[in-house]
């Protein structure tokens, strides 16, 4: 009777150390709250067809001030290595409307460089290839003056469709008039619109080398809620 | 201080014998040192370290990178600091330091560090008798064991939960990495250990170690080694799997360091246990006890010693050139400043092969060991399985790139290294061989050791074929970095790695412990482990067959059903694994008390009492027989010697 | 002086040192006894149970369209040889094992049996036996696995440029850069035109020269058999060539950060004309 009590006793604080542990780290997570994309009306697709639009507002910030706070992250560690570094802003979990067009505005506050792969300084996956910056429009910036970049793909399922995007967020000059936190009073503005089809989910990331340690492709590169993300397209 | 002792004799066996002379007074400073001071030296020095390089270093230094390096420093300082300190008030220097100021461990120092009449507490402080070492040795394991297997419980969850993410990415990167290299710490010394450390002094006859003081010294760098990886989990994980390939190592945040000083840390430890290991081994066995008469497992350990005496110091230098990489700057690994990332490939694989031979050896020669007692007969082909063990040792060194068949580093090269994998299958099959002749026609008394060696068995064969895909290149080609990789060196790693230790410590645990480890309870845990492992692994097999990559967190939902009946099996392991954890427990606390050879076994160690005296034999043994006598004479042959004789009769020869 | 019946033994036929019969008669003999038969009958029985696992392995990895290259036809050849080869003596283990609990004495209780077994130290023809069946056995799977690695390395590396031979088709040249997390492909016979997703021709052969702008990646196309790893600093090359029309997968096969799992595009096998109007109609820069 002893043994089986101990052997029980055992088992039950063992599951009891798992679940605990588990439970404990998987709230902790450092996934920001959901922004999602507003149904504003319809608009007409490239092939004739009204489609409903919905419209999303990201900001890109190069560090935190009184005015913009960080991105909740929980890890204590994280949030010593993180500070100064750039994030988007308020939410790096997207949610936009299946079958729709969505248009995302883009604040960008950073400065910005060389990006290693020219691929992302082009626009790709937008419904005409292009993307309005500054009111212009074009179909890319110059690799030697990208910020960041936005793009969003895979996710390793092969029953949704096949969703790929990357549209460059040029970088604000070095001798732009900036305001009392630092950041740009003109802040480059881009605005992109696709289409999306069946429900799905997807991540994106940043592929312009704004975070630190090897390649500048560290810290809140790898970081769920600065500078990566989850970009989910569900029906309404 | 400096007083000589007066010349002084000891009676042994009635005769007066002159002892050296001795410099210095007995006691001091070192008999109050313990665990407890240690922890608080540690800490105390971690904090000092750690405050003091916050202070000097300005706050906004950094890399060209940009990387805030305070936190770097910091945390360096601080994890050197907690491993100094811990050895300074474990006890460790005294022998150095005393040396430095002239003074002796005098003979009762010596007894006192051998923990004599100190009774439980010996199990605290730096105690240098081998039986205290290996007790201790499987406490720590089991804690590390403990520790990883609850990694693998959250990860198999992650991945059972095919319909949403319960940890993040980066989280879930540091557990894998996290787990296995735990595991595999926790491996490495799960024979070699306990076992090697409890059992070879008395299996060879000897009083203990060669090095007492290194064996102690061994153990609490292990000690010290531990918290340093958990503290790693804190500071950012080991988000790079359990290889830390460069260099994408450099990029992770400041935790690394803390694997980086784990890696550095054990492998001082692992060098010295095989120092000391070897050194016992070649030059204290018995009078009498001739290669030929030198057990199994002593051939196993002696082998392991060996391998991860030239082996580890590759993993510790690719890590310290990590390091180097990471705190100043330097380019051995960012090709993009004339490092290679090949060159930690090429550093950590010299390790990362021989170790899993490490790893496998010992648990192969415990199985070998007991397998005659049980069986009772004599070992099948003796000469053989230290062949095969010799065999294994040779090749372990030429087979490394076949873990960088994909890496294009060198696609001539792919050629020998194929050769010398398959080759080493070679070996490896004679221990097979030896352990299937020795059931071959023996009464199999059923007991937890032996039913166990079954359970490793099985598990070999199926590790070792999956094995022989992968040591071909093309078949590489699309197994190379799936779940079929991870799959199969689980089942090497632990349905014979790990199984096999449990059917060395279910077997020697009457001599380590003075009590019979309760076999139904015991019985219960490892099958219930054995049939969750094979649930588990088997459909790990079916995922990396269906094209599943490894250390992904979400994947394709054609493996979903693969990965949901793994983490059931997975489960099942990890419930059997905590009631032969159980079974441990009630057994040390309040099991049947055991005679000095429960087992019946001819083997030197059992010839000991129970509990084993602090000088293990009264009088040291000479060894006449070979090992393993057991066995009558086969029927069969004396039926053939008679139709013999008969022939002979009737032809008329005389 | 085989077949010499026992009785008839004449003063010259005997061997030194001792009677006993040759070495076949031995192995008959051997058979004779009870276990033997049983032992070896039951390894044929787990030898059969084991041998569906051959088609087995196959049917699991070709559940997404592979095979779809002689290079994957070809791995799949080898796990079918090199599991029909492997199982005599995984079933011979098996079958040790289960007859030693079954077929042989079993003693259970507190106290060591009372009655040793057989001391059998060595048996010279078992270990012969052994040796020469599994050394034979692992020299068939290592030629076979040179000769196989020598033929696909022939047709995937080398002479990318000399490959213009008439009567051969035209090799399609593709570079691929991994980036943390995303695969992109450039298309140098092509005017730079550069893609997300791998479009490739069907029946000609493609070189990849595959690299990586930051950590160490694996280029994995999964149901065409192929992988290398991409490292910074370097080009690796491999070769295949597609004889599948479909949708595959490209899967990175080597830990390379947080998005390392997410790092996944897709291959698009098309006819040439296919092939030729997607080039077509992305003429430049623009990609999906």
């Amino acid at each position: 009777m002893k043994k089986f009590l101990v052997t029980f006793l055992t088992v039950m604080v063992g599951v009891a150390i798992v679940a605990g542990v588990g439970a404990f780290n998987a709230v902790r997570q450092e996934e920001p709250p959901v922004l999602v994309a507003n149904v504003v009306g319809t608009k007409k697709a490239p092939s004739g067809e009204e489609m409903p639009h919905a419209e999303l507002y990201l900001d890109v910030y190069p560090n935190s001030s009184s005015q913009v706070p960080p991105p909740n992250t929980p890890s204590p560690i994280n949030r010593v290595l993180l500070d100064g570094q750039p994030f988007y802003h308020p939410s790096t979990s997207l949610q936009v409307p299946a079958h729709s067009l969505v248009t995302i505005h883009f604040r960008q506050y950073d400065s910005g460089g060389e990006i290693y792969n020219p691929y992302f300084a082009d626009v790709h996956g937008t419904v005409d290839g292009t993307m309005k910056w500054n009111g212009d429009v074009v179909t890319g910036v110059k690799p030697d003056e990208v910020g960041h970049t936005f793009t969003v793909h895979q996710y390793p399922e092969s029953n949704q469709p096949y969703f790929f995007m990357s549209i460059p967020l040029p970088m604000n000059k070095a001798n732009a008039k900036t305001d009392k936190m630092g950041y740009p009073v003109d802040p480059q503005t881009i605005s992109v619109t696709f289409m999306t089809g069946e429900a799905g989910e997807y991540v994106w990331n940043c592929e312009f080398p704004c975070g630190d340690m090897y390649q500048e492709f560290g810290g809140p590169m790898q970081t769920r809620g600065w500078m990566a993300g989850t970009f989910d397209v569900v029906e309404v | 201080m400096s007083v000589d002792t007066a010349t002084e004799t000891k009676r042994v066996f009635g005769v007066e014998v002159p002892q050296p002379r001795q410099f210095g007074a007995s006691g001091g400073i070192m008999r109050r040192l313990n665990f407890g001071t240690g922890l608080i030296g540690g800490i105390g020095l971690a904090a000092i370290a750690g405050w003091v390089t916050a202070i000097i270093t300005p706050s906004s230094a950094s890399n060209d990178t940009f990387a805030p390096m305070e936190p770097t420093y910091v945390y360096l300082a601080v994890l050197l600091g907690w491993a100094i300190g811990f050895m300074l008030g474990i006890g460790a220097f005294v022998g150095p330091l005393r040396w430095v100021v002239g003074r002796d461990i005098t003979h009762d120092d010596a007894e006192y560090m051998a923990g004599k009449d100190l009774g439980r507490a010996r199990y605290w402080k730096y105690t240098t008798d081998h039986k205290v070492v290996g007790i201790q040795y499987l406490i720590a394991t089991m804690l590390l064991l403990g520790f990883a297997g609850l990694l693998a419980m959250l990860i198999r969850t992650e991945l059972g939960m095919t319909w949403a993410e319960l940890f993040s990415p980066s989280f879930y990167n540091s557990m894998i990495g996290t787990h296995g290299i735990a595991m595999i710490i926790a491996m490495i010394v799960a024979v070699t250990g306990p076992l090697g450390n409890f059992i070879v002094p008395m299996m060879i006859g000897a009083r203990d170690m060669a090095y007492p003081r290194l064996n102690a010294l061994s153990l609490w760098l292990l000690v010290a080694a531990i918290p340093m990886l958990i503290s790693s989990m804190f500071m950012g994980g080991i988000q790079d799997g359990w290889s830390v390939y460069q260099p994408l190592a450099s990029q992770a945040p400041i935790g690394m360091l803390g694997y980086q000083l784990t890696i550095i840390t054990f492998a001082i430890s692992t060098a010295i246990a095989s120092v000391n290991l070897m050194t016992t081994i070649l030059t204290m066995r018995a009078k009498g006890m001739t290669w030929s008469r030198t057990p199994i497992f002593v051939y196993g350990i002696f082998a392991a010693s060996l391998m991860g005496l030239y082996a580890f110091p590759f993993f510790q230098y690719s890590q310290i050139l990590g390091l180097s990489d990471r705190v100043f700057n330097t380019s051995f690994f960012n090709p993009l400043n004339g490092g290679s990332v090949w060159l930690y490939e090429n550093l950590f694989w010299l390790l990362g092969h021989p170790e899993v031979y490490v790893i496998i050896i010992p648990s192969a020669a415990v199985a070998l060991e007991l397998m005659p007692v049980f069986l009772r007969k004599p070992l099948f082909s003796f000469n053989f399985a230290v062949a095969g063990i010799v065999g294994v040792v040779a090749l372990s060194g030429l087979v490394w790139a076949h873990h960088m068949y994909m890496t294009g580093w060198a696609p001539a090269a792919n050629y020998p290294f194929m050769l010398s994998t398959e080759m080493i299958s070679i070996p490896v099959g004679f221990l097979v061989l030896v352990a299937i002749g020795t059931f071959w026609r023996g009464t199999a008394w059923t007991r937890l050791p032996l039913m166990a060696i079954y359970a490793v068995i099985f598990n070999k064969m199926i590790g070792g074929v999956t094995g022989i895909y992968l040591s071909d290149v093309p078949v590489d080609q699309y197994f190379h970095g799936s779940m079929f990789v991870v799959a199969h060196f689980h089942y090497m790693l632990m349905g014979a790695g790990l199984f096999g230790a449990m059917a060395g410590i279910a077997f020697f645990f009457p001599k380590m412990t003075g009590r019979i480890l309760d076999e139904r309870v015991g019985s219960i845990g490892l099958w219930t482990a054995f049939i969750g492992f094979q649930i588990t692994f088997m459909s790990m097999f079916v995922a990396g067959l269906q094209g599943q990559p490894r250390r992904v967190l979400q994947f394709d939902s054609q493996f979903n059903i693969s990965n949901w009946i793994s983490t059931i099996g997975a489960y099942v392991i990890g419930i059997g694994m905590l009631i032969f954890l159980a079974a441990i427990i009630t057994s040390w606390r309040s099991g049947a008390i055991a005679g000095s050879n429960p087992w019946g076994s001819k083997s030197l160690e059992w010839q000991t009492e129970t509990p084993v005296p602090l000088e293990n034999f009264p009088v040291l043994p000479v060894v006449t027989e070979r090992p393993y006598d057991y066995g009558v004479p086969d029927p069969y042959e004396a039926e053939l010697d008679a139709r013999d004789q008969d022939l002979t009769e009737k032809a008329g020869i005389k | 002086m085989s077949g010499t019946n026992a009785s008839t033994l004449t003063p010259e036929e005997p061997e030194a040192p001792t009677n006993r019969p040759p070495s076949m008669r031995r192995i008959k003999l051997w058979l004779q006894r009870p276990y033997a038969r049983k032992v070896l009958i039951l390894t044929v029985l787990i030898g059969f149970l084991l041998l569906p696992l051959c088609w087995l392995l196959l049917a699991a990895m070709n559940q997404t369209g592979a095979p779809a290259s002689d290079i994957m036809k070809d791995i799949e050849q080898t796990i079918f040889v090199f599991t029909l080869v492997s199982i005599p003596i995984t079933a011979f283990v098996f079958a040790v094992l289960l007859y030693s609990l079954l077929g042989w004495r079993r003693v259970t209780g507190d106290e060591p049996p009372m009655q040793d077994s057989p001391a059998i130290r060595t048996n010279t023809i078992g270990v012969i036996l052994w040796t020469g069946v599994s050394s034979l056995l692992a020299f068939f799977l290592v030629v076979w696995g040179l000769i196989e690695l020598a033929q696909i390395t022939a047709n995937s590396y080398g002479s990318i440029s000399a490959d213009e031979q008439p009567g051969q088709p035209k090799s399609e040249i593709i570079n691929v850069t991994g980036q943390q997390w995303v695969w992109t492909f450039e298309y140098p016979q092509h005017d730079g035109l550069t893609s997300d997703v791998l479009y490739m021709p069907l029946d000609r052969p493609v070189y990849f020269n595959v690299t990586s702008k930051d950590v160490i990646h694996s280029f994995w196309a999964v149901e065409l058999g192929i992988k290398i790893d991409a490292n910074p600093g370097a080009i690796t090359q491999t070769g295949v060539t597609a004889n599948k029309v479909g949708t595959f997968n490209v899967r990175c096969a080597e830990l390379c950060g947080m998005h390392h799992a997410y790092m996944q595009t897709e291959i698009r096998v098309l006819e040439q004309d296919g092939f030729d109007s997607w080039v077509r109609e992305s003429g430049g820069k623009k990609t999906s």
